[in-house]
């Protein structure tokens, strides 16, 4: 059976929006956001993110687990960028170097070194400004959209019947996938079997898993076939559907629709000036002797 | 002359995977208003003769069809699922897997939504259909977090919301705890009384013969063996392939040979004290949420020798409460003692060594390329050496009635065999105590009551504690009942103190069945609950 994320009303401001409203602004949202790779522009978004987050109301308890989740990837692959100098070169051409560490050892007569630059330090924030927005802006959405109008309100983005219910149950998936997932793990622990203590090569490992995922995967299998026959058995994709639950759009969300398309326009004609691009501040530069 | 509203003529089908046939000659007419109640064990071909009625067969399995179906008269042959559905309703087995809406009220309505319904009269019918169930109380109510019973009324909810002239219920009471099923079956009655036809599947005769159903189909191997008045069926069927009435079983029995004694946990004496506590709650509290505690103060003992029933309602936290035993839960306040040490600080794998856990459903852990493998992973995950697992293999299987189907995928097994390959699979561990969540779930008579009798004498086992609904398995192999309900501990004693309380057993959803009637009528010659069978020789 499918679950669904946990929402409860919590008379929000992101909840006070009609879900179509709120998911054209989170679209413009994301694609703004991926536009920019300057800090400062950057920041009104992780401004924004931050206030549509400190208005949810969705409490820190609840969310704790993705946004430890989340966090942590983003942080990971900020240090690793900024440790191995990949990822942001392609919008830098020239480094300002702060200070470097060489290790006191070589190997193969490779000394591993660590150049500290200014380019990549500022790489660095500005990746974790540009995900964590963006990564807050979509945790955020399980929790604000009621999942029994998914169905309706891609309904409403202008989706066809089927597909806008297909996306209604690819919705509630995921929760569903965590959930099986947590019965399956507890049943094959409850047979002796330890995750932690997989040992072997990557493919051994791979093999060992597989008491994990082939249950996981049949059982996803067989569910959506019952689901499947569940729609059939009442007439599913005969024709044009009525949907019960009707949304209502108000002068607040032709507002933020409106906003959410001034900032997307905004951004992409600021890209095509040139603006917007990867910024180290001068000061920086200077300071590191540039 | 009013047309019937189905007529089944000579209706043979084959799965196209399968090379022998599902069913075979199929004939028979419902007429409006009647209850037909089809039973027979599992493979019988009674679930495909549903699947062909709706039109699931051939539509979704596909497969050859011989014969006809008519509804009012017509051959649906070549009608869309949708036409069909709008005449005949299927309520499948598990609610779970029949359930697609998010909240009720957006459940009952899906079909009527694909009918493109006007959204008035839409709500209309579904608050009628909700009304009528008495279920209107959960009408915004997110599905996932009802319990099995109301669940089970929203999907006929769902259905009746359609207003077809057929109802098909295929296994409607498996997943019921027995008031629910008793009102499920109440309901049937009176859809039946206003004209409705309704083809019931089902296991649980005697629960059934209550509401008196016009007449029983009695099927096997894939063909009608009986089918007539409910009284003929005890004449044509085995005792031991289905559940009949007490007295009938202890009127035909009395003319077989006395069953043979069950030496319950042979192992049991010997290895110890029977004062000695297996498991012991102190005082547990557990909840999902912080904010919501479901269950309070449990406090408990399980000793050598003991066979504890735990009975009470769906939701009542007897899962929660198990899972204390293994250590998948622990505790938010008190604690769990396994062979003396604290759940806290042991993982799941080593009590597993001590303590065996039969999950409810088999699909959440069956994985191997073959059942030998699948019974072999839990004790090579306990270092078993390879003689004593190939013996534990053999051993499991036998008991569960599978050694045939050593070398197959279990994946490709039925519902009922997987569940069997389940339980093998922990009873092949060799844990000491054994405790099994709903173990007959979905299982035919014949086979449950094999396999309990089977398990209870292993000399492995120094105890054994399992979840049930069916009452009856309480009084035939339990030394302890335990009662649970809103998340406490409401009785525990021997059964015969704890299952003559009616007042007690109806305030917790239980319904005295015949064969607890007349076990506690003859307690003064017995002295101990038996099987209906071994009363017929007292």
């Amino acid at each position: 059976m499918l679950v669904a994320w946990r929402y409860r009303n919590r008379k929000s401001l992101i909840q006070s929006f009609d879900p179509r409203a709120w998911l054209i602004f989170y679209a413009c949202f994301l694609v703004s956001t991926l536009a920019f790779w300057d800090v400062r522009p950057l920041l009104f978004f992780f401004t924004l993110a931050m206030f549509v987050l400190f208005t949810s109301g969705v409490t820190w308890k609840e969310m704790r687990r993705a946004f430890l989740f989340i966090i942590g990837f983003v942080v990971f692959f900020a240090i690793l960028t900024f440790l191995t100098g990949r990822g942001g070169s392609e919008l830098y051409g020239q480094e300002h170097l702060i200070r470097q560490y060489k290790a006191s050892f070589s190997i193969l007569g490779w000394t591993p070194t660590l150049d500290v630059t200014v380019e990549r330090a500022f790489y660095a924030v500005s990746q974790l400004v540009r995900v964590s927005s963006i990564a807050v802006m979509t945790i955020l959405i399980p929790y604000s959209l009621n999942p029994s109008l998914y169905g309706v309100t891609f309904k409403g983005l202008g989706l066809p019947d089927k597909f806008a219910y297909a996306m209604d149950l690819t919705m509630r998936f995921i929760p569903t996938f965590a959930r099986d997932f947590q019965l399956t793990m507890d049943a094959q622990r409850a047979r002796g079997y330890e995750i932690e203590k997989l040992n072997g090569g990557i493919v051994e490992q791979v093999r060992k898993m597989a008491p994990i995922f082939v249950p996981v995967t049949i059982h996803a299998i067989i569910s959506s076939e019952d689901i499947i026959d569940a729609m059939d058995l009442r007439a599913f994709g005969v024709g044009p559907r009525t949907w019960l639950e009707v949304l209502n759009r108000d002068l607040k969300d032709r507002v933020l629709i409106w906003f959410g398309v001034a900032i997307l326009v905004g951004s992409l004609i600021a890209g095509f000036m040139g603006y917007g691009k990867f910024w180290v501040p001068e000061a920086l530069l200077r300071l590191a002797g540039g | 002359m009013a047309v019937s509203p189905l007529v089944v003529e000579n209706l043979s089908f084959r799965y196209r995977d399968r090379s022998a046939t599902a069913i075979r000659e199929i004939s028979f007419e419902a007429h409006a208003g009647e209850i037909l109640l089809i039973a027979g064990a599992s493979g019988c071909g009674k679930t495909t003769l549903i699947r062909c009625i709706n039109g699931l067969a051939p539509r979704s399995y596909k497969g050859e069809v011989g014969g006809q179906i008519l509804l009012y008269g017509e051959n649906p042959k070549d009608w869309k699922l949708s036409q069909i559905s709008q005449k005949i309703g299927t309520v499948l087995q598990d609610p779970e897997r029949q359930i697609l809406g998010t909240k009720v009220v957006n459940e009952v309505a899906f079909g009527l939504e694909n009918l493109n319904v006007a959204r008035e009269e839409i709500i209309d019918r579904v608050d009628e259909a909700l009304k009528f169930l008495k279920i209107f109380h959960l009408r915004e109510r997110e599905t996932f977090t009802l319990s099995g019973g109301e669940k089970q009324k929203v999907a006929l909810a769902g259905v009746l919301a359609m207003r077809p002239s057929i109802l098909l219920l295929d296994e409607p009471l498996a997943s019921l705890d027995p008031a629910s099923a008793q009102d499920a079956l109440d309901t049937a009655r009176l859809l039946a009384d206003q004209g409705m036809t309704i083809l019931m599947v089902e296991h649980r005769v005697e629960d059934v013969l209550r509401i008196q159903p016009n007449r029983v189909m009695f099927m096997s191997e894939g063909e009608i063996r009986y089918l007539g008045i409910p009284s003929g069926l005890s004449k044509v069927a085995n005792y031991r392939e289905i559940k009949l009435p007490a007295s009938e079983i202890v009127e035909r029995a009395k003319l077989d040979p006395p069953p043979a004694e069950i030496k319950i946990l042979p192992g049991a004496a010997g290895r110890g004290s029977e004062k000695e506590a297996l498991v012991r709650f102190e005082e547990v509290a557990f909840g999902y949420d912080a904010e919501v505690e479901v269950l309070h103060g449990i406090n408990l003992e399980i000793k050598r020798g003991d066979v504890i029933a735990v009975l009470g309602p769906n939701g009542a936290g007897k899962t929660t409460f198990v899972k204390h035993a293994i250590g998948l839960l622990k505790p938010k306040a008190g604690r769990v003692l396994v062979n003396g040490h604290d759940t806290k600080q042991a993982s799941v794998a080593q009590i597993a060594s001590t303590l065996g856990y039969v999950f409810q459903s088999p699909s959440h852990m069956l994985f191997a390329p073959t059942v030998r493998e699948e019974l072999a992973f839990g004790p090579t995950n306990l270092k078993h050496s390879k003689e004593q697992i190939e013996t534990e293999v053999k051993e499991a299987l036998r008991i569960v009635n599978l050694s045939d189907k050593e070398q197959d995928p279990p994946l490709a097994l039925s519902f009922g065999q997987q569940k069997r390959v389940s339980i093998a699979a922990i009873l092949a561990m060799q844990s000491r105590i054994l405790v099994m969540d709903e173990p007959t779930a979905g299982q035919d008579y014949q086979n449950y009551m094999n396999f309990m009798d089977s398990i209870l004498q292993l000399p492995s086992f120094e105890a054994i504690l399992f979840i049930t609904h069916d009452v009856d398995l309480a009084v035939i192999y339990a030394n302890r009942v335990l009662i649970v309900n809103d998340g406490r501990l409401i009785a525990d004693g021997k059964p015969q103190d704890v299952l003559r309380d009616f007042d007690r057993l109806k305030a917790n959803r239980l319904v005295p069945t015949s064969l607890l009637a007349l076990n506690l009528d003859r307690l003064g010659a017995t002295s101990r609950f038996m099987r209906a069978e071994a009363l017929a020789h007292v």
